[in-house]
């Protein structure tokens, strides 16, 4: 049986929620209010047979009072609270945050995952496990759960921002939303789930991550000092993905809240200023259960639901391991459609003006896996003692009903050259020298820690590792990279590794810095801290930040410069030979003394020459080749007269000639003794002609048939 | 008819093709007047001199008696040089490929050899008798000395000469073959000699039909695949130069030994020589009457 | 265009190499450095080392087939994939029989030998893949479209042959024959086995000029210097190589295998444009060996000469640079 909380605790929440007074209940039960405030208190517990009546004044059964793990039903219902407009008319947009952002599944992977490896649970050691769920609905489970969200409470404000969409991005994306729905009638749901992390742990409102995810949209508040992301403003990327502005989220959490740990459910709508029956609202919703502390028990708060209502809300977690679901409702992905144009357009790409789908489950699906392997090879993969810190899969579903089946990304597949790389630094297995394909050489890369507080000198020197190996082809990304990476195996900076000879072999480099160096590399520690502050927010990139210039100097940056160098160095060094010094004659003599191809020279004007375009032929009866050609002829006054040669090729030398015993125009062309004169104006002709089989020097078969067409006698 | 040059050098060198100029003169190519060797041996860079291949006097006497022994038919000089100048010179392929010792071979060890081999007879067309300076400091199917060594490196199976012997018996099958590629594979030469000595194969059209028709063939086919070639071990050639030290002068009457390879696989000459049959006898080309 | 009559796979087989190592004369192994290889110029260096004591080299190959080639239903049996080592001026052709990695896979691989004593310069690795293709056995059914070059000698594994650059006296020379030449700064040897470019050191400086990596006018000198070499080199080596053809039966060049043959599927195009290579030889021989057209051509010849030598570009440096100099000196 599950375990509740405590009872006082959850009676006086439960007295809360149906608006009841200590006073009354003990009225109603014909007990003292003493003894109902000892009750709350906990210095006593009701006897069994209270138990019962209890129940029957809370309006629930006496299951619920025993077990205690939900509220009772009693009270005000789950709702829609919608923020009241600003008393001086002000409007908003929307959430500044949430729409900063082009729907885009990438950016969302990068930022979810970013949080769930923030949030990972540490003690235990094992990976945080994230999974990826698209799930469309259509017919009787699209309207089952547009009345669990309660939609028609909902629609009269998408009307509303409908009606002013013209004006503002905002409402032109939630009004294609909204008519998507309609119009195809279907509804994509793109869920994001955590296990193995801390979940939305804190109050409602104080500080805590439930706050910082629900409540204040500008906040980041981290887990822990190497924490990458964080529930910063990525977070407003959940809601930039949902075309409808609204996400739920149902949350296990690590640490008890209320005595509680399991479905704490909200949700949140994001949508512009707007004006409903008369009433103006500023933005923001939140689905949850008036909180009757709050004025009028307007506000609504998280609640802890019961099963089937997370089940209904597509909310329903696979255990009881603490984490995260988050529920982004009407997903779309607009950057899809950029990312497979051929034109690239910079702005806004209109919905209804394009035939492609944005909401396109199995495309999401590709450039999720695409995305995640790309952003997160590195802590998804172990070797020798070292675990992976994530895994993560994806699956897309309709009516659930399996479209793509559930597959775990897999950084061997996605990422081969880095993760092989990253691999065998863990498992100690990289060689000094690369004289193998397949190798992994490695190099400690020094890191010169400054003074803070802009004191000269050196705190200590952090070694960095230098992964290098051999690219498998193109399925790293482009060639020649360092990815660099820290904390908790975050690639911060992409970068080509400059100045390499042409000859280089293809290769890709990883630089582990801080925490990813490993807990053994000297200063890691304060060589995470100072690079994050070298990091814009963007985490891109390191270079002159006002954290770093404040804390360090404003010449900081130039020890990661040091750094960059060094490693771009020690890569060269690995993968091309250092430059001949001597070589006689100097290099640009001998550069210039090198057979290279050219690009080809101009045609000279003159006759212009037809050229062979098309050649079909196959072996006759009697052992010929019998063959069709076809002639292109650029546009020109004159036109040589061109002669059509049969030759077989050869292991070496000269090519055999054959002779024709049938050589006829048919179309655009004349044979006159084996030469074709070409009509007049005509760009196209075409030929047919018979080998001499007496001319064939082998058999048939066993010849590889040559035709070119010759200008001239064909000599 | 001219004789060997007043100065004769005792040890082989390299003379490079651009030195060679000044010394292949007019006179030479006619066969009437040669260089007196001092002013060659200047423009010559010498080879090792502890190396007792570069001795000059087993090759010099190799040729004087194929002059004396072939007086009569020139030709077939090459038949009987030809391995023994490959057991005299004992080369690896490396050494054999530098132009620059066959240039001084031919140009300043032997180039009375050169002229008595190559002058041609006098042709209604061609009058005046000449040596094409190829035969001097040419291509090496072409140059005097070098088509006889490669000819017999090329067609010797392991340490037997006798197909050397077969091959440069026919003028026509070291003038079309030499130059291509099939012969690299050693089963597909020693085959080609075997139908030249079944008489399966003879003839100057017959021979360049079944060669063409091999080399066409081979645009597609891998004899390699139908005949494979055993893996060779350089140490067994490495030893027969090291003895050349100490080796006695080559035989005159007998064929001499080479150096002690494995022969080539006997079923894959067997099976190439029934391949190559084949194919010549079903090769369409073959009923034309000549002159087609 | 090229016809088979039998089936076959389009697409190349991908070679490429995966470790080289030499076997020294006394009897030890030096494992070479992925650098001594380069998969984008699919070329090996063996000089690379610096070893010249080298007996044979051990060069690791894998080899993956297009896809189609393990098709259950494919119309060929008896798969069997070749890597074929040849060298022309050696003669040399040998055959290693490649291994499947994966039962079901398309990747191949194996090791060549390549002994020192039977190459001067390059050889060249091909792979087919070879099948019974309608009861013809040894069919190739795909090969590499471009063979790796193995150079026994060179330091650096690029594919571009490099015409050699020797300095010298050519007053005390013992190279004779440049006494001659005594008072030209540079002569060029198209006899050699790769032509040489001979820098006459008692030209005073040169060597310097050409050595030199400043920046500013000299640079832009040791340009125009070069442009003007190469210039010279290009001509000469196109004229060597157009005038050594050998000939066919019939009267028709073939191309040669050496480096004459790469100068001039490089040449031709810009000497004879817009027809093939093939025929741009033909056209270029009979000219030359022909009545007429010989001269007419010479303008072409030094045209692609000029292309090759970049000496536009040069040229317009050295004047810009002129014009710089001259407007600071007067200001």
């Amino acid at each position: 049986m599950e375990t509740g909380e405590e009872f006082g605790p959850w009676l006086a929440r439960q007295l809360k929620l149906a608006g009841k007074t200590q006073a009354e209940l003990a009225d109603e039960l014909k007990l003292t209010r003493a003894a109902v405030s000892a009750w709350i208190t906990g210095r006593s517990t009701p006897r069994p047979t209270v138990m019962s009546d209890i129940a029957k004044a809370l309006g629930t059964d006496v299951g619920t009072v025993h077990t205690r793990t939900t509220d009772t039903q009693a009270g005000l219902p789950v709702t829609w609270y919608h923020r009241p407009g600003y008393p001086d008319g002000g409007r908003d947009l929307g959430n500044a945050a949430a729409f900063a952002f082009d729907a885009d599944v990438q950016v969302l992977a990068r930022e979810t995952c970013q949080n769930s490896l923030d949030e990972r649970l540490i003690e235990n050691g094992r990976p945080v496990k994230v999974r990826y769920t698209l799930h469309e609905l259509t017919g009787a489970a699209l309207d089952a759960f547009r009345e669990a969200i309660l939609w028609n409470d909902l629609f009269p404000h998408y009307s509303a921002v409908s009606e002013t969409a013209g004006n503002q991005k905002v409402g032109r994306v939630v009004d294609a939303g909204v008519r998507d729905m309609y119009e195809k009638g279907r509804l994509v749901l793109l869920r994001v789930d955590d296990y193995n992390a801390s979940g939305l742990i804190g109050d409602d409102y104080a500080d805590g991550k439930f706050a910082a995810v629900v409540r204040r949209q500008l906040e980041s508040l981290k887990s822990g000092p190497g924490a990458g992301g964080s529930y910063g403003l990525g977070k407003a990327t959940l809601w930039a993905t949902s075309s409808l502005g609204l996400v739920l989220i149902n949350s296990t959490l690590s640490v008890p809240h209320e005595g509680r740990t399991e479905r704490r459910v909200i949700g949140r709508l994001e949508l512009p200023w707007r004006e409903v029956d008369g009433e103006s609202y500023a933005g923001p919703a939140w689905f949850g259960r008036p909180d009757p502390d709050s004025p009028g028990a307007m506000v609504a708060r998280s609640w802890w639901a019961d099963e089937e209502t997370v089940e209904n809300l597509y909310l329903a977690r696979e255990s009881d391991e603490p984490g995260t679901s988050f529920l982004i409702v009407g997903a779309h992905d607009v950057a899809g459609l950029a990312a497979n144009s051929s034109d690239p357009d910079d702005g806004f790409i209109d919905e209804e003006e394009s035939d492609e789908d944005t909401r396109d489950i199995t495309t999401m699906h590709a450039r999720l896996v695409e995305a995640l392997g790309r952003d997160f090879w590195a802590a998804m993969t172990g070797g020798g003692s070292k675990l992976p810190l994530l895994e993560v899969s994806v699956r897309a579903l309709r009516n659930g009903k399996e479209v793509v089946a559930e597959q775990q990304v897999d950084p061997s597949v996605e990422q081969p050259a880095r993760t092989r790389a990253l691999r065998a630094h863990y498992e100690g297995t990289t060689v000094d020298r690369l004289t193998e394909a397949g190798q992994v050489a490695a190099r400690s890369i020094p890191l010169k820690l400054p003074l803070s507080g802009g004191a000269h000198g050196t705190l200590g020197t952090h070694q960095a590792v230098l992964l290098v190996t051999e690219a498998e082809g193109d399925r790293d990304g482009a060639k020649n990279r360092m990815h660099s990476v820290r904390g908790n195996r975050m690639t911060v900076k992409r970068a080509v590794v400059p100045r390499l000879p042409n000859s280089t072999n293809p290769f890709q480099a990883v630089l582990l810095l801080g925490e990813a160096a490993g807990e053994t590399a000297p200063f890691a520690k304060e060589a995470e801290d100072f690079l994050r502050a070298a990091e814009p927010p963007e985490h891109d990139r390191w270079g002159q930040t006002e954290e770093l210039t404040l804390r360090w100097s404003p010449s900081a940056y130039r020890r990661i410069n040091a750094m960059t160098a060094e490693a771009n160095n020690a890569a060269r060094e690995l993968v091309a030979r250092p430059k001949r010094s001597s070589g006689e004659g100097g290099e640009a003599l001998r550069k210039a003394l090198t057979v290279r191809t050219r690009p080809k020279a101009k045609t000279p004007a003159g006759p212009v020459v037809p050229v062979l375009d098309g050649l079909d032929a196959a072996v006759g009866d009697a052992g010929e080749w019998r063959i069709d050609g076809e002639v292109s002829i650029p546009r020109g006054d004159e036109i040589f007269p061109m002669v059509p040669v049969a030759q077989l090729d050869v292991r070496s030398g000269g090519r055999p000639r054959l002779d024709w015993a049938e050589l006829v125009g048919v179309e655009g062309c004349e044979a006159v003794d084996g030469v074709l004169h070409f009509t007049p104006g005509a760009r196209r002709a075409k030929f047919r002609g018979t080998t001499d089989v007496t001319s064939h020097p082998v058999r048939t078969t066993l010849t590889r048939l040559v035709v070119e067409l010759r200008a001239g006698k064909g000599e | 008819m001219i004789t060997q040059p007043n100065h004769v050098p005792e040890r082989l060198g390299l003379l490079a093709t651009s030195a060679v100029d000044p010394f292949l003169t007019e006179e030479l190519l006619k066969g009437e007047q040669v260089h007196g060797g001092i002013d060659l041996a200047k423009v010559v860079e010498p080879l090792p001199e502890d190396d007792a291949r570069w001795w000059v006097e087993p090759i010099r006497s190799l040729v004087d008696d194929a002059v004396f022994e072939f007086r009569e038919d020139r030709t077939r000089a090459d038949a009987w040089l030809a391995p023994r100048l490959h057991a005299t010179l004992r080369l690896t392929r490396r050494e054999a490929a530098d132009k620059r010792l066959w240039n001084h071979l031919a140009l300043a060890v032997a180039p009375d050899y050169v002229v008595w081999r190559h002058l041609s007879e006098p042709t209604a067309k061609k009058p005046e008798r000449r040596v094409a300076a190829e035969r001097f400091r040419g291509p090496a199917d072409r140059q005097c000395f070098s088509r006889l060594w490669w000819a017999a490196e090329l067609f010797r199976n392991g340490s037997d000469y006798e197909p050397v012997d077969i091959a440069c018996g026919n003028q026509d099958l070291i003038h079309t073959v030499l130059r291509s590629e099939l012969i690299d594979h050693r089963p597909t030469a020693q085959a080609l000699v075997r139908l030249l000595k079944s008489g399966q194969v003879s003839g100057g059209r017959e021979i360049n039909g079944l060669s063409v028709a091999i080399n066409t063939a081979g645009a597609t086919l891998l004899y390699d695949i139908l005949a494979p070639d055993q893996p060779r071990d350089p140490a067994r050639l490495r030893h027969w130069i090291a003895e050349a030290g100490s080796a006695p002068p080559v035989e005159r009457y007998e064929l001499p030994s080479g150096p002690d390879e494995d022969p080539v696989p006997e079923e894959s000459v067997a099976a190439l020589t029934r391949y190559f049959a084949e194919l010549f006898e079903t090769a369409p080309v073959r009923g034309r009457k000549s002159g087609d | 265009m090229k016809f088979y009559p039998y089936k076959r796979l389009n697409r190349p087989v991908l070679l490429r190499v995966t470790s080289v190592a030499l076997r020294l004369s006394d009897g030890t192994r030096d494992q070479l450095e992925t650098t001594a290889y380069s998969t984008q110029q699919q070329a090996v260096a063996l000089g690379i080392a610096g070893h010249t004591d080298w007996v044979s080299a051990e060069i690791a190959v894998s080899a993956t087939l297009p896809p189609g080639a393990n098709a259950p239903d494919a119309p060929w049996s008896d798969l069997r994939v070749l890597a074929v080592l040849t060298d022309g001026e050696t003669n040399v052709r040998t055959s290693v029989d490649l291994t499947l990695d994966v039962e079901g896979g398309r990747d191949w691989s194996g090791a060549l030998k390549v002994f020192r004593d039977d190459h001067l310069g390059r050889a060249y690795v091909a792979v087919y893949a070879v099948g019974t293709v309608d009861g013809v056995r040894g069919r190739s059914i795909a090969e590499t479209d471009r063979s790796w070059i193995i150079d026994t000698a060179s330091d650096e594994p690029v594919r571009g042959l490099q015409l050699e650059v020797q300095k010298a006296s050519f007053k005390k020379s013992s190279r004779e024959w440049l006494q001659a030449y005594a008072d030209a700064p540079w002569v060029v040897d198209t006899s050699a086995r790769v032509p040489t470019v001979f820098v006459n050191t008692d030209v005073e400086g040169v060597i310097d000029l050409l050595d030199s990596n400043g920046s500013g006018v000299e640079s832009k000198v040791r340009d125009l210097l070069v442009a003007q070499m190469s210039t010279d080199v290009w001509t000469a080596v196109f004229h060597s190589a157009i005038g050594d053809l050998e000939v066919e039966p019939g009267g028709r060049p073939v191309f040669p295998t050496d480096w004459q043959g790469e100068v001039l599927r490089e040449m031709l195009p810009d000497v004879i444009p817009g027809v093939h290579v093939e025929e741009a030889l033909r056209q270029v021989h009979r000219r030359r060996t022909g009545e007429s057209g010989w001269v007419e051509l010479q303008t072409r010849i030094h045209y692609a000469a000029v292309r090759r030598a970049d000496a536009t570009k040069a040229l317009a440096f050295a004047i810009r640079s002129l014009e710089q100099m001259n407007r600071e000196s007067e200001t």
